[in-house]
Protein backbone atom coordinates (compact mmCIF):
# COMPACT_ATOMS: atom_id res chain seq x y z
CA UNK A 1 0.00 0.00 0.00
CA UNK A 2 1.32 3.30 -0.80
CA UNK A 3 1.86 5.94 1.87
CA UNK A 4 -0.84 8.59 2.23
CA UNK A 5 2.09 11.05 3.32
CA UNK A 6 5.99 10.21 3.63
CA UNK A 7 8.29 12.66 5.27
CA UNK A 8 12.01 11.87 4.95
CA UNK A 9 15.07 13.65 7.14
CA UNK A 10 13.10 16.54 7.87
CA UNK A 11 15.03 19.65 9.43
CA UNK A 12 13.72 23.20 10.10
CA UNK A 13 16.13 25.40 11.49
CA UNK A 14 15.12 29.21 13.07
CA UNK A 15 18.04 31.37 13.00
CA UNK A 16 20.71 29.00 14.87
CA UNK A 17 17.70 27.09 16.50
CA UNK A 18 17.29 23.32 14.82
CA UNK A 19 13.19 23.18 15.45
CA UNK A 20 12.64 20.15 14.00
CA UNK A 21 15.82 17.79 13.14
CA UNK A 22 16.12 15.04 10.52
CA UNK A 23 12.49 13.87 11.19
CA UNK A 24 11.09 11.35 8.85
CA UNK A 25 7.66 9.47 9.51
CA UNK A 26 5.59 7.90 7.08
CA UNK A 27 1.60 7.28 7.15
CA UNK A 28 -0.79 4.78 5.23
CA UNK A 29 -4.57 5.83 4.23
CA UNK A 30 -6.71 4.62 7.20
CA UNK A 31 -3.62 4.87 9.89
CA UNK A 32 -3.92 7.10 12.77
CA UNK A 33 -0.10 8.79 13.93
CA UNK A 34 -0.38 9.99 17.08
CA UNK A 35 2.56 12.97 17.65
CA UNK A 36 3.40 13.80 20.77
CA UNK A 37 6.37 14.94 23.27
CA UNK A 38 6.95 18.14 25.77
CA UNK A 39 5.97 21.47 25.26
CA UNK A 40 8.87 23.19 22.90
CA UNK A 41 9.66 19.41 21.35
CA UNK A 42 8.60 20.80 17.44
CA UNK A 43 5.53 19.35 17.49
CA UNK A 44 4.19 22.10 15.79
CA UNK A 45 6.48 23.30 13.76
CA UNK A 46 6.93 19.69 12.13
CA UNK A 47 3.14 20.12 11.50
CA UNK A 48 3.86 23.24 9.77
CA UNK A 49 6.47 22.25 7.97
CA UNK A 50 4.03 19.35 6.61
CA UNK A 51 1.85 21.77 6.02
CA UNK A 52 3.69 24.22 4.15
CA UNK A 53 3.50 26.78 6.58
CA UNK A 54 7.20 26.42 7.28
CA UNK A 55 9.95 26.35 4.62
CA UNK A 56 12.00 22.99 5.84
CA UNK A 57 16.18 23.52 5.51
CA UNK A 58 16.27 19.82 4.01
CA UNK A 59 14.52 16.65 3.60
CA UNK A 60 11.17 16.34 1.31
CA UNK A 61 7.26 15.50 1.96
CA UNK A 62 4.75 13.52 -1.01
CA UNK A 63 1.67 12.91 -0.40
CA UNK A 64 0.60 9.62 -2.20
CA UNK A 65 4.02 9.28 -3.86
CA UNK A 66 3.64 13.08 -5.35
CA UNK A 67 6.69 15.36 -4.10
CA UNK A 68 5.06 18.32 -1.94
CA UNK A 69 7.88 20.04 -0.73
CA UNK A 70 7.84 22.66 -2.77
CA UNK A 71 4.04 23.45 -2.35
CA UNK A 72 2.70 26.68 -0.37
CA UNK A 73 -0.05 25.69 1.89
CA UNK A 74 -2.87 26.45 -0.13
CA UNK A 75 -1.45 23.96 -3.08
CA UNK A 76 -1.03 21.36 -0.38
CA UNK A 77 -5.08 21.66 0.61
CA UNK A 78 -5.53 21.36 -3.14
CA UNK A 79 -3.28 18.39 -2.97
CA UNK A 80 -5.47 16.75 0.06
CA UNK A 81 -3.74 18.06 3.41
CA UNK A 82 -6.60 19.34 5.70
CA UNK A 83 -5.28 20.95 8.83
CA UNK A 84 -6.71 22.35 12.27
CA UNK A 85 -5.05 25.13 13.72
CA UNK A 86 -3.92 24.73 17.67
CA UNK A 87 -5.59 28.26 18.33
CA UNK A 88 -8.48 27.65 16.38
CA UNK A 89 -9.52 29.75 13.84
CA UNK A 90 -13.06 30.63 12.57
CA UNK A 91 -13.54 33.33 10.47
CA UNK A 92 -15.70 35.56 13.45
CA UNK A 93 -17.35 37.55 10.93
CA UNK A 94 -18.87 34.63 9.36
CA UNK A 95 -21.79 32.42 10.33
CA UNK A 96 -20.52 28.64 11.25
CA UNK A 97 -22.09 27.83 7.73
CA UNK A 98 -20.43 30.46 5.87
CA UNK A 99 -17.04 29.28 7.56
CA UNK A 100 -17.40 26.07 6.09
CA UNK A 101 -18.43 26.98 2.77
CA UNK A 102 -15.10 28.65 2.19
CA UNK A 103 -13.74 25.04 2.16
CA UNK A 104 -16.30 23.70 0.50
CA UNK A 105 -15.55 25.78 -2.68
CA UNK A 106 -12.70 24.00 -2.77
CA UNK A 107 -13.90 21.06 -5.00
CA UNK A 108 -17.45 22.64 -5.10
CA UNK A 109 -17.26 25.84 -7.09
CA UNK A 110 -20.71 26.15 -7.50
CA UNK A 111 -22.73 27.56 -4.65
CA UNK A 112 -25.14 24.96 -4.81
CA UNK A 113 -22.83 22.36 -4.38
CA UNK A 114 -20.63 23.94 -1.81
CA UNK A 115 -23.25 24.44 0.58
CA UNK A 116 -24.76 20.81 0.19
CA UNK A 117 -21.43 19.85 1.15
CA UNK A 118 -21.07 22.18 4.01
CA UNK A 119 -23.96 21.47 5.59
CA UNK A 120 -23.39 17.62 5.25
CA UNK A 121 -20.04 18.35 6.56
CA UNK A 122 -22.01 20.54 9.44
CA UNK A 123 -23.94 17.85 10.23
CA UNK A 124 -21.62 15.09 10.56
CA UNK A 125 -19.67 17.05 13.41
CA UNK A 126 -22.77 17.74 15.13
CA UNK A 127 -22.71 21.31 14.04
CA UNK A 128 -26.14 21.21 11.95
CA UNK A 129 -28.34 23.62 13.92
CA UNK A 130 -25.58 26.10 14.64
CA UNK A 131 -25.65 26.75 10.73
CA UNK A 132 -26.58 30.79 11.13
CA UNK A 133 -24.60 31.79 13.96
CA UNK A 134 -22.11 34.17 13.70
CA UNK A 135 -19.00 31.84 14.22
CA UNK A 136 -17.40 34.17 16.87
CA UNK A 137 -20.22 33.36 19.06
CA UNK A 138 -19.48 29.75 19.38
CA UNK A 139 -18.04 28.00 22.38
CA UNK A 140 -14.52 26.54 22.85
CA UNK A 141 -16.00 22.40 22.18
CA UNK A 142 -17.83 23.48 18.98
CA UNK A 143 -15.46 25.86 17.71
CA UNK A 144 -12.76 22.64 17.93
CA UNK A 145 -16.01 21.10 15.66
CA UNK A 146 -16.23 23.92 13.34
CA UNK A 147 -11.96 23.71 12.88
CA UNK A 148 -12.73 19.93 11.99
CA UNK A 149 -15.68 20.59 9.83
CA UNK A 150 -13.40 23.25 7.70
CA UNK A 151 -10.60 20.83 7.34
CA UNK A 152 -12.92 18.12 6.36
CA UNK A 153 -14.74 20.35 4.05
CA UNK A 154 -11.84 20.36 1.63
CA UNK A 155 -12.15 16.72 1.13
CA UNK A 156 -8.44 16.01 2.46
CA UNK A 157 -6.90 12.26 1.88
CA UNK A 158 -4.27 13.46 5.01
CA UNK A 159 -5.81 15.18 7.87
CA UNK A 160 -3.78 16.72 9.97
CA UNK A 161 -5.63 17.27 13.66
CA UNK A 162 -3.27 19.87 16.09
CA UNK A 163 -4.26 19.01 19.68
CA UNK A 164 -8.27 19.29 19.10
CA UNK A 165 -8.81 17.57 21.84
CA UNK A 166 -7.44 20.44 24.52
CA UNK A 167 -9.38 21.64 26.73
CA UNK A 168 -12.62 19.50 26.70
CA UNK A 169 -14.65 18.42 29.24
CA UNK A 170 -15.11 14.67 29.61
CA UNK A 171 -18.03 13.86 27.13
CA UNK A 172 -16.78 16.31 24.10
CA UNK A 173 -13.87 14.33 24.96
CA UNK A 174 -15.11 11.10 24.38
CA UNK A 175 -16.90 12.19 21.40
CA UNK A 176 -14.07 13.44 19.46
CA UNK A 177 -12.22 10.77 19.54
CA UNK A 178 -15.40 8.58 18.23
CA UNK A 179 -14.86 10.99 15.61
CA UNK A 180 -11.57 10.64 14.89
CA UNK A 181 -11.98 6.85 14.92
CA UNK A 182 -14.74 7.04 12.45
CA UNK A 183 -12.68 9.44 10.21
CA UNK A 184 -9.89 6.51 9.81
CA UNK A 185 -12.33 3.84 9.44
CA UNK A 186 -13.05 5.83 6.07
CA UNK A 187 -10.12 5.27 4.78
CA UNK A 188 -8.87 8.90 5.72
CA UNK A 189 -4.74 8.88 6.63
CA UNK A 190 -4.56 10.73 10.33
CA UNK A 191 -1.76 13.10 11.83
CA UNK A 192 -2.39 14.33 15.05
CA UNK A 193 -0.71 16.19 18.13
CA UNK A 194 -1.94 15.67 20.97
CA UNK A 195 -1.17 16.30 24.90
CA UNK A 196 -4.34 13.86 26.04
CA UNK A 197 -2.54 10.85 26.40
CA UNK A 198 -5.61 9.02 26.65
CA UNK A 199 -6.77 9.93 23.09
CA UNK A 200 -3.54 9.35 22.04
CA UNK A 201 -3.68 5.20 23.47
CA UNK A 202 -7.16 4.64 22.41
CA UNK A 203 -6.29 6.08 18.91
CA UNK A 204 -3.11 5.77 17.54
CA UNK A 205 -1.98 2.67 15.56
CA UNK A 206 1.60 4.29 15.75
CA UNK A 207 3.04 6.66 18.46
CA UNK A 208 6.08 9.52 17.56
CA UNK A 209 7.89 10.61 20.41
CA UNK A 210 9.64 14.20 19.93
CA UNK A 211 12.52 15.75 22.34
CA UNK A 212 14.25 19.39 21.41
CA UNK A 213 13.17 18.49 17.63
CA UNK A 214 14.15 15.14 17.53
CA UNK A 215 12.75 11.96 17.00
CA UNK A 216 13.52 10.03 20.00
CA UNK A 217 10.99 6.78 19.95
CA UNK A 218 8.46 5.52 18.00
CA UNK A 219 6.22 2.31 17.69
CA UNK A 220 2.66 1.13 19.17
CA UNK A 221 1.45 3.09 22.25
CA UNK A 222 1.73 1.27 24.65
CA UNK A 223 5.50 0.31 24.19
CA UNK A 224 6.29 3.76 23.61
CA UNK A 225 4.65 4.81 26.83
CA UNK A 226 7.18 2.38 28.57
CA UNK A 227 10.45 3.55 26.63
CA UNK A 228 12.54 4.93 29.18
CA UNK A 229 13.29 8.08 26.76
CA UNK A 230 9.98 8.84 26.58
CA UNK A 231 9.68 8.77 30.62
CA UNK A 232 13.21 11.10 30.76
CA UNK A 233 11.85 13.80 28.13
CA UNK A 234 8.70 13.90 29.97
CA UNK A 235 9.66 13.86 33.62
CA UNK A 236 13.45 14.79 33.45
CA UNK A 237 16.23 12.91 35.16
CA UNK A 238 17.29 13.04 39.01
CA UNK B 1 -29.84 36.99 -2.00
CA UNK B 2 -33.16 37.80 -2.95
CA UNK B 3 -33.36 40.77 -0.56
CA UNK B 4 -30.13 42.12 -2.24
CA UNK B 5 -32.04 41.65 -5.97
CA UNK B 6 -35.05 43.72 -4.42
CA UNK B 7 -32.88 45.86 -3.12
CA UNK B 8 -31.32 46.56 -6.14
CA UNK B 9 -34.23 46.98 -7.83
CA UNK B 10 -35.52 49.83 -5.26
CA UNK B 11 -32.58 51.18 -5.86
CA UNK B 12 -32.74 51.38 -9.42
CA UNK B 13 -36.47 52.27 -8.74
CA UNK B 14 -35.73 55.31 -6.80
CA UNK B 15 -32.86 56.29 -9.60
CA UNK B 16 -35.15 56.11 -11.95
CA UNK B 17 -37.80 58.40 -10.22
CA UNK B 18 -35.35 60.92 -8.98
CA UNK B 19 -35.40 63.34 -12.38
CA UNK B 20 -38.97 63.55 -12.17
CA UNK B 21 -39.03 64.31 -9.02
CA UNK B 22 -35.91 66.51 -8.59
CA UNK B 23 -35.19 67.99 -12.23
CA UNK B 24 -32.74 70.94 -11.34
CA UNK B 25 -30.87 68.77 -8.95
CA UNK B 26 -29.31 66.22 -10.91
CA UNK B 27 -25.62 67.10 -10.18
CA UNK B 28 -25.59 66.65 -6.52
CA UNK B 29 -27.17 63.12 -7.97
CA UNK B 30 -24.20 62.40 -10.18
CA UNK B 31 -21.71 63.07 -7.54
CA UNK B 32 -23.28 60.89 -5.27
CA UNK B 33 -24.26 57.91 -7.70
CA UNK B 34 -20.23 58.41 -8.32
CA UNK B 35 -19.67 57.69 -5.06
CA UNK B 36 -21.92 55.20 -4.67
CA UNK B 37 -19.93 53.22 -7.35
CA UNK B 38 -16.54 54.25 -6.41
CA UNK B 39 -17.23 53.22 -2.50
CA UNK B 40 -19.04 49.89 -4.02
CA UNK B 41 -15.46 49.36 -5.68
CA UNK B 42 -13.22 50.67 -3.37
CA UNK B 43 -14.92 48.26 -0.68
CA UNK B 44 -14.37 45.30 -3.31
CA UNK B 45 -10.60 45.16 -2.03
CA UNK B 46 -11.52 47.15 1.15
CA UNK B 47 -13.77 45.87 2.75
CA UNK B 48 -14.44 42.59 1.50
CA UNK B 49 -10.08 41.76 0.80
CA UNK B 50 -9.57 43.78 4.08
CA UNK B 51 -7.20 45.60 2.34
CA UNK B 52 -7.58 49.52 2.64
CA UNK B 53 -6.12 51.66 -0.41
CA UNK B 54 -5.94 54.86 0.35
CA UNK B 55 -4.93 55.42 -3.42
CA UNK B 56 -8.24 55.15 -4.99
CA UNK B 57 -8.41 58.74 -6.44
CA UNK B 58 -5.54 57.06 -9.02
CA UNK B 59 -8.05 54.79 -10.49
CA UNK B 60 -10.49 57.90 -10.95
CA UNK B 61 -7.49 60.15 -12.90
CA UNK B 62 -6.80 57.20 -15.11
CA UNK B 63 -10.09 56.96 -16.05
CA UNK B 64 -10.50 60.43 -16.58
CA UNK B 65 -7.31 61.37 -18.59
CA UNK B 66 -7.68 58.31 -20.41
CA UNK B 67 -11.25 59.37 -22.13
CA UNK B 68 -10.26 63.40 -21.94
CA UNK B 69 -6.79 62.64 -23.85
CA UNK B 70 -8.42 59.98 -25.82
CA UNK B 71 -11.15 62.11 -27.20
CA UNK B 72 -9.56 65.68 -27.62
CA UNK B 73 -5.50 63.85 -28.88
CA UNK B 74 -6.90 60.90 -30.85
CA UNK B 75 -10.23 61.00 -31.53
CA UNK B 76 -11.08 58.23 -29.66
CA UNK B 77 -14.67 57.40 -29.00
CA UNK B 78 -15.38 57.78 -24.94
CA UNK B 79 -16.12 54.52 -24.19
CA UNK B 80 -13.47 53.25 -26.17
CA UNK B 81 -11.13 55.00 -23.93
CA UNK B 82 -12.84 54.12 -20.90
CA UNK B 83 -12.38 50.58 -21.86
CA UNK B 84 -9.00 51.40 -22.28
CA UNK B 85 -8.92 53.32 -18.82
CA UNK B 86 -9.93 50.03 -17.17
CA UNK B 87 -7.75 47.85 -18.59
CA UNK B 88 -4.43 49.99 -17.70
CA UNK B 89 -6.08 50.01 -14.13
CA UNK B 90 -6.15 46.60 -13.72
CA UNK B 91 -2.93 46.13 -15.07
CA UNK B 92 -1.68 48.76 -12.84
CA UNK B 93 -3.51 47.36 -9.62
CA UNK B 94 -1.72 44.24 -10.93
CA UNK B 95 1.81 45.35 -11.05
CA UNK B 96 0.77 47.50 -7.73
CA UNK B 97 -0.72 44.32 -5.70
CA UNK B 98 2.38 42.36 -6.92
CA UNK B 99 5.17 44.40 -5.75
CA UNK B 100 2.82 45.52 -2.05
CA UNK B 101 0.89 42.78 -1.29
CA UNK B 102 3.88 41.20 0.39
CA UNK B 103 2.99 43.76 2.95
CA UNK B 104 1.12 43.32 5.75
CA UNK B 105 -1.22 46.12 8.00
CA UNK B 106 -1.18 49.61 7.65
CA UNK B 107 1.96 49.27 5.22
CA UNK B 108 -0.37 48.26 1.76
CA UNK B 109 -2.38 51.41 2.27
CA UNK B 110 1.02 53.70 2.77
CA UNK B 111 2.41 52.35 -0.40
CA UNK B 112 -1.03 53.30 -2.05
CA UNK B 113 -0.98 56.52 -1.24
CA UNK B 114 2.90 56.55 -2.97
CA UNK B 115 1.30 55.33 -5.89
CA UNK B 116 -1.84 57.68 -6.64
CA UNK B 117 0.81 60.60 -5.92
CA UNK B 118 3.51 59.30 -8.74
CA UNK B 119 0.73 59.40 -11.04
CA UNK B 120 0.04 62.85 -10.04
CA UNK B 121 3.20 63.91 -10.65
CA UNK B 122 3.10 61.94 -14.05
CA UNK B 123 0.44 63.63 -14.91
CA UNK B 124 2.03 67.15 -13.66
CA UNK B 125 5.45 66.58 -15.33
CA UNK B 126 4.25 64.71 -18.57
CA UNK B 127 2.66 67.72 -20.50
CA UNK B 128 3.32 66.73 -23.68
CA UNK B 129 0.69 63.78 -22.96
CA UNK B 130 -1.81 65.63 -20.42
CA UNK B 131 -1.48 69.52 -20.29
CA UNK B 132 0.83 69.24 -17.02
CA UNK B 133 -0.92 71.21 -14.29
CA UNK B 134 -2.83 73.21 -16.48
CA UNK B 135 -5.04 70.70 -17.48
CA UNK B 136 -7.16 69.28 -20.00
CA UNK B 137 -10.55 70.41 -21.66
CA UNK B 138 -12.98 68.15 -23.50
CA UNK B 139 -14.48 70.40 -25.96
CA UNK B 140 -16.23 67.79 -28.16
CA UNK B 141 -17.80 64.47 -27.54
CA UNK B 142 -19.13 62.78 -29.81
CA UNK B 143 -23.13 61.81 -29.96
CA UNK B 144 -23.66 58.09 -29.75
CA UNK B 145 -27.34 57.81 -30.92
CA UNK B 146 -28.02 61.72 -30.73
CA UNK B 147 -27.05 61.54 -27.11
CA UNK B 148 -25.88 64.36 -26.05
CA UNK B 149 -22.87 63.45 -23.43
CA UNK B 150 -22.45 67.25 -22.25
CA UNK B 151 -26.19 67.22 -21.08
CA UNK B 152 -26.65 66.63 -17.22
CA UNK B 153 -29.81 64.17 -17.86
CA UNK B 154 -27.85 61.82 -19.95
CA UNK B 155 -25.19 61.93 -17.39
CA UNK B 156 -27.15 60.84 -14.73
CA UNK B 157 -28.52 58.11 -16.84
CA UNK B 158 -24.55 57.05 -17.22
CA UNK B 159 -23.90 57.42 -13.40
CA UNK B 160 -26.86 55.50 -12.57
CA UNK B 161 -25.67 53.15 -14.76
CA UNK B 162 -22.40 53.00 -13.34
CA UNK B 163 -23.47 51.96 -9.72
CA UNK B 164 -25.96 49.76 -10.57
CA UNK B 165 -23.39 48.03 -12.27
CA UNK B 166 -20.88 48.37 -9.50
CA UNK B 167 -23.57 47.18 -6.80
CA UNK B 168 -24.48 44.66 -9.28
CA UNK B 169 -21.34 42.80 -9.79
CA UNK B 170 -20.97 43.27 -5.80
CA UNK B 171 -23.99 41.16 -5.43
CA UNK B 172 -23.36 38.55 -7.81
CA UNK B 173 -19.91 38.35 -6.42
CA UNK B 174 -21.21 38.13 -2.35
CA UNK B 175 -22.99 34.74 -2.71
CA UNK B 176 -20.15 33.34 -4.51
CA UNK B 177 -16.38 31.31 -4.54
CA UNK B 178 -14.20 34.53 -5.00
CA UNK B 179 -16.84 36.51 -2.97
CA UNK B 180 -15.99 34.15 -0.09
CA UNK B 181 -12.61 33.69 -0.38
CA UNK B 182 -12.14 37.58 -0.48
CA UNK B 183 -13.55 37.14 2.98
CA UNK B 184 -11.49 34.32 4.26
CA UNK B 185 -8.41 36.24 3.15
CA UNK B 186 -9.58 39.06 5.45
CA UNK B 187 -10.36 37.67 8.56
CA UNK B 188 -7.38 35.49 8.37
CA UNK B 189 -4.76 34.25 5.88
CA UNK B 190 -3.48 31.15 6.94
CA UNK B 191 -6.78 29.60 7.75
CA UNK B 192 -7.57 30.92 3.81
CA UNK B 193 -4.62 28.47 2.99
CA UNK B 194 -5.91 25.63 4.65
CA UNK B 195 -9.04 26.27 2.69
CA UNK B 196 -7.22 25.90 -0.56
CA UNK B 197 -6.87 29.67 -0.99
CA UNK B 198 -4.24 31.88 -2.33
CA UNK B 199 -4.44 35.01 -0.21
CA UNK B 200 -1.65 37.10 -3.03
CA UNK B 201 -3.61 35.65 -5.75
CA UNK B 202 -7.23 37.09 -4.49
CA UNK B 203 -6.05 40.10 -3.35
CA UNK B 204 -5.05 40.65 -6.59
CA UNK B 205 -7.75 40.16 -8.24
CA UNK B 206 -10.08 42.12 -6.13
CA UNK B 207 -8.03 45.05 -6.61
CA UNK B 208 -7.82 44.65 -10.29
CA UNK B 209 -11.26 44.60 -10.25
CA UNK B 210 -11.76 47.45 -7.83
CA UNK B 211 -9.47 49.64 -9.88
CA UNK B 212 -10.77 48.73 -12.93
CA UNK B 213 -14.47 49.68 -11.80
CA UNK B 214 -12.98 53.00 -10.43
CA UNK B 215 -11.71 54.07 -13.59
CA UNK B 216 -15.22 53.23 -15.50
CA UNK B 217 -16.75 55.94 -13.04
CA UNK B 218 -13.44 58.08 -13.75
CA UNK B 219 -14.00 58.36 -16.88
CA UNK B 220 -17.51 58.70 -16.49
CA UNK B 221 -16.32 61.99 -13.94
CA UNK B 222 -13.89 63.61 -16.40
CA UNK B 223 -17.07 64.06 -18.59
CA UNK B 224 -18.94 65.38 -16.21
CA UNK B 225 -16.75 68.03 -15.18
CA UNK B 226 -15.05 68.28 -18.59
CA UNK B 227 -12.32 69.84 -17.47
CA UNK B 228 -9.32 67.61 -15.65
CA UNK B 229 -6.55 68.82 -13.41
CA UNK B 230 -3.87 66.57 -12.18
CA UNK B 231 -4.38 68.56 -8.10
CA UNK B 232 -8.34 67.24 -8.51
CA UNK B 233 -8.05 63.86 -9.92
CA UNK B 234 -5.37 62.20 -8.26
CA UNK B 235 -5.67 64.02 -5.07
CA UNK B 236 -5.35 62.18 -1.78
CA UNK B 237 -8.54 63.84 -0.85
CA UNK B 238 -10.61 62.28 -3.48
CA UNK B 239 -8.94 58.79 -2.49
CA UNK B 240 -9.73 59.78 1.46
CA UNK B 241 -13.58 60.62 0.26
CA UNK B 242 -13.79 57.46 -1.39
CA UNK B 243 -12.71 55.35 1.64
CA UNK B 244 -14.11 57.31 4.05
CA UNK B 245 -17.82 57.00 2.33
CA UNK B 246 -17.13 52.75 2.47
CA UNK B 247 -15.83 52.62 5.89
CA UNK B 248 -18.58 55.06 7.31
CA UNK B 249 -21.48 53.10 5.50
CA UNK B 250 -19.96 49.44 6.44
CA UNK B 251 -17.41 47.96 5.05
CA UNK B 252 -17.71 44.37 3.56
CA UNK B 253 -21.49 45.05 3.38
CA UNK B 254 -23.51 44.80 0.00
CA UNK B 255 -25.55 48.41 1.02
CA UNK B 256 -22.98 50.05 3.05
CA UNK B 257 -20.44 51.97 0.56
CA UNK B 258 -23.90 52.89 -1.02
CA UNK B 259 -25.79 54.21 2.01
CA UNK B 260 -22.04 55.89 3.35
CA UNK B 261 -22.21 57.74 -0.12
CA UNK B 262 -26.03 59.27 -0.21
CA UNK B 263 -25.09 60.05 3.87
CA UNK B 264 -21.99 61.96 3.32
CA UNK B 265 -22.15 63.20 0.21
CA UNK B 266 -25.94 64.13 0.45
CA UNK B 267 -25.05 65.98 4.16
CA UNK B 268 -22.22 67.20 2.98
CA UNK B 269 -24.02 69.10 0.76
CA UNK B 270 -26.88 70.33 2.61
CA UNK B 271 -24.44 71.15 5.45
CA UNK B 272 -22.60 73.42 2.88
CA UNK B 273 -25.93 75.41 1.60
CA UNK B 274 -27.20 75.61 4.89
CA UNK B 275 -24.40 76.32 7.47
CA UNK B 276 -22.00 77.77 4.89
CA UNK B 277 -18.87 78.17 7.32
CA UNK B 278 -19.60 75.85 9.91
CA UNK B 279 -20.24 72.97 7.21
CA UNK B 280 -17.10 71.17 7.76
CA UNK B 281 -17.39 71.21 11.62
CA UNK B 282 -20.97 69.75 11.57
CA UNK B 283 -19.45 67.44 8.76
CA UNK B 284 -16.59 66.36 11.32
CA UNK B 285 -19.44 65.70 14.26
CA UNK B 286 -21.20 63.47 11.84
CA UNK B 287 -18.33 61.29 10.72
CA UNK B 288 -17.26 61.16 14.64
CA UNK B 289 -20.97 60.11 15.96
CA UNK B 290 -20.91 57.43 13.65
CA UNK B 291 -17.27 56.24 13.84
CA UNK B 292 -17.99 56.05 17.50
CA UNK B 293 -21.71 54.40 17.84
CA UNK B 294 -21.89 52.36 15.04
CA UNK B 295 -18.00 51.53 14.60
CA UNK B 296 -18.69 48.80 11.61
CA UNK B 297 -20.27 51.19 9.71
CA UNK B 298 -24.00 51.86 9.00
CA UNK B 299 -25.35 49.61 7.51
CA UNK B 300 -22.75 46.74 9.38
CA UNK B 301 -24.36 47.49 12.42
CA UNK B 302 -27.39 47.11 11.30
CA UNK B 303 -26.81 43.62 9.46
CA UNK B 304 -25.13 42.28 12.32
CA UNK B 305 -27.79 43.08 14.69
CA UNK B 306 -30.36 40.96 11.93
CA UNK B 307 -27.98 38.41 11.78
CA UNK B 308 -27.71 37.58 15.51
CA UNK B 309 -31.35 38.32 16.11
CA UNK B 310 -32.34 36.14 13.20
CA UNK B 311 -30.72 33.22 14.90
CA UNK B 312 -31.87 34.29 18.27
CA UNK B 313 -35.62 33.67 17.31
CA UNK B 314 -34.63 30.48 15.07
CA UNK B 315 -32.78 28.55 18.41
CA UNK B 316 -35.83 29.56 20.09
CA UNK B 317 -38.52 28.30 18.42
Amino acid sequence: MPSALRAEGLTVRFGGNVAVSDVSLALAPGEILGLIGPNGAGKTTLFNALTGYVTPESGRVSLFDRDITRLAPHERARAGCGRTFQTERPFEELTVLENVLVAAFLHEPRRSGAERLARETLEQVGLGDRADQPAGDLNLARRRRLELAKALATRPRVIFLDEVMAGLNPPALREMIAFVSELSRKGLAVLMVEHIMEAIVELSDHVIVMASGAKIAEGAPEAVMRDERVIEAYLGTD
Amino acid sequence: MRTHLLGLAAFVALGLAYPVLFPSALTIAITILLFVGWATAWDVLGGWAGQVSLGHAAFVGLGAYFVAIGVTEYGLAPWWSALLGMAVAAALAFAWGWLTFGLRGPYFTLSTIAFAEILRLVAINEGWLTGGATGVFIMTLPEPFGLDLFDRQTQYWLALGFAVLVIGIVVALSRGRFGYALRAVREDEDAAMAAGIDPKRTKLKAFMLSGALTALGGGLYGIVLSFLEPHVMFYLLLSVQIALTAIIGGRGTIWGPAAGAMVLIGSGEVFRTTFAEANLLIYGVLILVIVLFAPRGLVGEATRRAIRRRYAKRAQS
